[in-house]
């Protein structure tokens, strides 16, 4: 072998435990959303042919014959019991779709399963599968094993009619729309602040840095408490403006403010951690630039603007296309804190759709959808802020 | 050697004959005094039936969403073999047939299913077949603070209170200064009391919905006059409160309409609020109304010693739930337990089960969920007047069909 080959091989070798978890957890999941956005996969039927179940006990409770009293009567007789879909549907226990109730019908041999129930010759314990296989004349595979109906464009179909679609969607925009910019700036002057040289200036960091380490949870708790009707922030207002007629809001309920709430929320929780990268930016400017500057009298607004903010243009760039994937498929506060349906956004719907109502089909073409507004968002922002170096 | 391996080998064997059958149960954990009782009934049964039968039984709660983490288990097919199922997504699982139908086990061991609560029995019924025991229950009664309806000279409320009369009296504490009588959530499973007492119903014979009637519509308008037009209630996320018990609890409003779960949280975390209540009956219409809310033990279709799980539920719903009333303060689903419980706070909550219904919407699918959140956050928005209800039973009616999967 020539060495070049080994060197590939070994390679490989050395890759796969990487490559395999890519591809397994990362690759094989992507494609599968795109594979089921396409069909109605039933989650909770995905195991329904490989149950065990009890054939006589079945065939006892279906026909209304004990197994020991069955080779009295005669097949004919207990023929006139059985019906061979309900029986599969209710007594083996198998969820049958409208095609397979007609193939069931045509294929199912009742006579066979009847006489062995006669002469015993059942198993006390059988797969679904197995037993299907056994007992339909044509097309026993079909019953083998679950596989999605494949229902083509209709839950993309079905989303054009969703209105809760259409608010999820529009939500996660909106929040992307007003908590991208801001946080980006915020980051920045954060940044700045915290590259000058003052007193304590580690002290700041950790503290701008905090939001970012604690857990969503804590912080949705925290800011519940903030912004209930009784909370903090009510009372604040009211000392302030109480006498101008201030009337205590509770912020997540209301429908119209909760979504703002969520907003400020999130724009405090999330510029420190994003201050992180402008601070590296920062400290990549060469100083010789800011020094050449001052001897040509511009002054510390002209420096942030024609200096700072160009030379920082790979960050900014870095920090809105992350921040906006991050706000199109903000989750967690929306699930701790929103109560209302109209303000949930797109990802929240997504997990009610695939964990509460058991629609895995439409959640993954949902996703799918979502997926396609982050990319043509990032692809549009490349664009428009050029890399540059 | 020979004879070491001998020894060793018919001790594996002895171990192998009498290793436990493990049966997992799963549920949520409820409150610390809920979950002890059924970790104390969990204790008797693998010390005494399980020990002679060769069963073990494993307490795995499910913390936080439980019908998301169950329906994704038993999609893995790592369910629990034993499980908790509310009655309001029964039809859901029922239909999904994921839960072993009991009627064989029943008859087989001639299991005495007249000694139940029937309501509860045919709660967990579906096309004739039986898949879950109520393992408990729960009704809504009216709770209110005695000390401020004496300090705002108002007669307390009684156990025939008409909408009417019930009304009034909150009227009367609103004019007397106290500003938020009652807490009402914008709950639909909170509306079907009023929508069955004002003569209404919540599905036609054709299972399509009956939200749109008269009766129920009226109903629905008064819970929702009751906040806007009324101004004598408020939803608990308003008072500052996580739920309704937790209001009542903390004296933010006077009354509300709760069941008997408050009472093991009020007693432990509020004890003097819990001396000013005075629970009676649900106020009444055309006729008597309140919801019960049930939960079943079902066995996992999947699971593979489906004998053993049926041992255990056996004894879960028999000598586990004498564990549970004594211990959670639950209601006995059983008319034996329940003559034997003699609680006085309790008895309202036991009068319920006479005329209440069941928290479950029959639908052709046997999904809920969808219309249950949609109806949900249209409460919302007439809570905080966005629509009136005229345009929200019209909203429901358009769109029924589409939420229920239909």
């Amino acid at each position: 072998m020539r060495y070049k080959t080994k060197e590939a091989i070994v390679g490989y070798v050395f890759a796969a435990p990487v490559i395999l978890t890519v591809l397994i957890f990362t690759i094989y999941p992507i494609i599968a959303a795109f594979y089921y956005s396409l069909t109605d996969y039933q989650p909770l039927e995905a195991r329904k042919f490989t149950y065990v179940f009890n054939p006589y006990d079945a065939l006892e409770i279906h026909t209304g014959v004990l197994r020991e009293e069955a080779k009295n009567y005669k097949v004919d007789e207990l023929l006139s019991y059985f019906d061979s879909v309900s029986f599969v549907e209710i007594d083996v226990g198998v969820k049958l779709s409208d095609e397979e109730k007609k193939i069931i019908r045509e294929n199912f041999d009742s006579l066979n399963l009847l006489n062995d129930y006669r002469e015993g010759r059942l198993p006390q314990q059988i797969k679904i599968s197995e037993f299907m296989n056994r007992y339909m004349k044509n097309h026993g595979e079909r019953f083998t094993r679950y596989v999605p109906k494949f229902v083509g464009l209709q839950n993309f179909k079905d989303m054009f009619k969703d209105m809760y679609f259409y608010s999820s969607l529009w939500n996660a925009f909106l929040y992307s729309i007003i908590v991208v910019p801001i946080q980006t700036l915020l980051a920045i002057i954060l940044a700045v602040a915290a590259n000058s040289k003052i007193r304590g200036v580690n002290v700041f960091k950790s503290i701008f840095f905090l939001p970012a380490i604690t857990s969503s949870a804590a912080l949705s708790m925290i800011f519940w408490l903030i912004y209930s009707k009784p909370g903090i922030l009510n009372k604040i207002l009211m000392s302030l403006l109480g006498n101008f007629g201030f009337e205590p809001i509770d912020y997540l309920n209301e429908p119209k403010i909760a979504l703002f709430a969520i907003m400020a929320m999130n724009i405090w929780s999330t510029a420190g951690y994003f201050m992180v990268t402008f601070l590296a930016g920062l400290q990549d400017i060469p100083s010789s630039i800011y020094e050449a500057a001052r001897i040509d009298g511009a002054t510390g607004w002209q420096i942030f603007w024609r200096i700072t903010i160009p030379l920082m243009r790979p960050q900014i760039v870095f920090v809105s296309i992350m921040g906006t994937i991050g706000c199109m498929q903000v989750f967690d506060q929306i699930y701790f804190l929103i109560r209302n349906l109209r303000n949930i956004t797109i990802s929240f719907y997504i997990y009610k759709n695939a964990f509460e109502y058991g629609k895995m089909g439409y959640a993954s073409a949902l996703a799918v959808v979502l997926f396609a507004v982050i990319m043509t968002l990032s692809l549009i922002q490349r664009k428009v802020i050029k890399e540059e170096y | 050697m020979k004879k070491v391996l001998a020894v060793l080998l018919v001790a594996l064997l002895t171990l192998g004959l009498f290793a436990a059958t493990k049966i997992t149960i799963s549920g949520w954990p409820g409150n610390p005094i809920e979950e002890g009782a059924i970790k104390k009934a969990v204790d008797t049964f693998n010390s005494t039936i399980g020990k002679q039968k060769g069963i073990e039984v494993v307490w795995e709660p499910i913390a936080g969403d439980y019908k998301q983490v169950l329906m994704t288990r038993l999609s893995g097919g790592t369910g629990p073999d034993i499980f908790y199922v509310d009655v309001y997504v029964f039809e859901e699982l029922a239909k999904a047939n994921v839960l072993l139908p009991l009627d064989t086990y029943v008859k087989r061991d001639n299991f005495d299913l007249s000694d139940f609560y029937p309501s509860l029995v045919d709660a967990f019924k579906y096309q004739n077949r039986l898949y879950g025991i109520a393992k408990d229950f729960s009704t809504l009664a009216l709770w209110f603070n005695k000390e401020i309806f004496d300090k705002y000279k108002v007669p307390h409320l009684t156990n025939d209170e008409t909408w009417d009369s019930f009304l009034k009296k909150l009227q009367q504490l609103k004019s007397a200064g106290y500003e938020t009588p009652l807490g009402l959530a914008p709950d639909f499973n909170r509306v079907i009391p009023f929508i069955i007492s004002f003569g209404g119903r919540l599905v036609k014979p054709d299972l399509s919905t009956a939200l749109g009637e008269p009766n129920s519509k009226k109903a629905i308008q008064f819970y929702i006059d009751l906040v806007t037009k009324y101004k004598v209630a408020k939803e608990p996320s308003t008072l500052g409160s996580g739920w309704l018990g937790e209001a009542i609890a903390t004296e933010k409003c006077a009354v509300v309409m709760e069941g008997p779960w408050t009472i093991g949280f009020m007693k432990g975390s509020f004890p003097d609020t819990f001396k000013k209540m005075g629970i009676v009956e649900m106020p009444k219409g055309i006729k008597k109304a309140t919801m019960i809310y049930t939960v079943a033990w079902a066995i996992n279709r999947a699971t593979p010693n489906k004998d053993a799980a049926w041992e255990v539920l056996k004894f879960l719903v028999t000598e586990g739930q004498q564990i549970f009333v004594e211990g959670a303060g639950v209601l006995a689903s059983r008319k034996s337990i329940a003559a034997k419980d003699t609680d006085p706070i309790k008895k309202v909550f036991y009068k319920g089960a006479e005329y209440g219904v069941p928290w479950k919407v029959s639908t052709p699918t046997g999904l809920f969920a969808t219309a249950n959140d949609q109806i949900n956050s249209l409460l919302k928005d007439l809570f905080y007047e966005k629509i009136t209800v005229d345009e929200a039973v019209k909203i429901i009616e358009t769109n029924y069909n589409k939420w229920i999967g239909k």
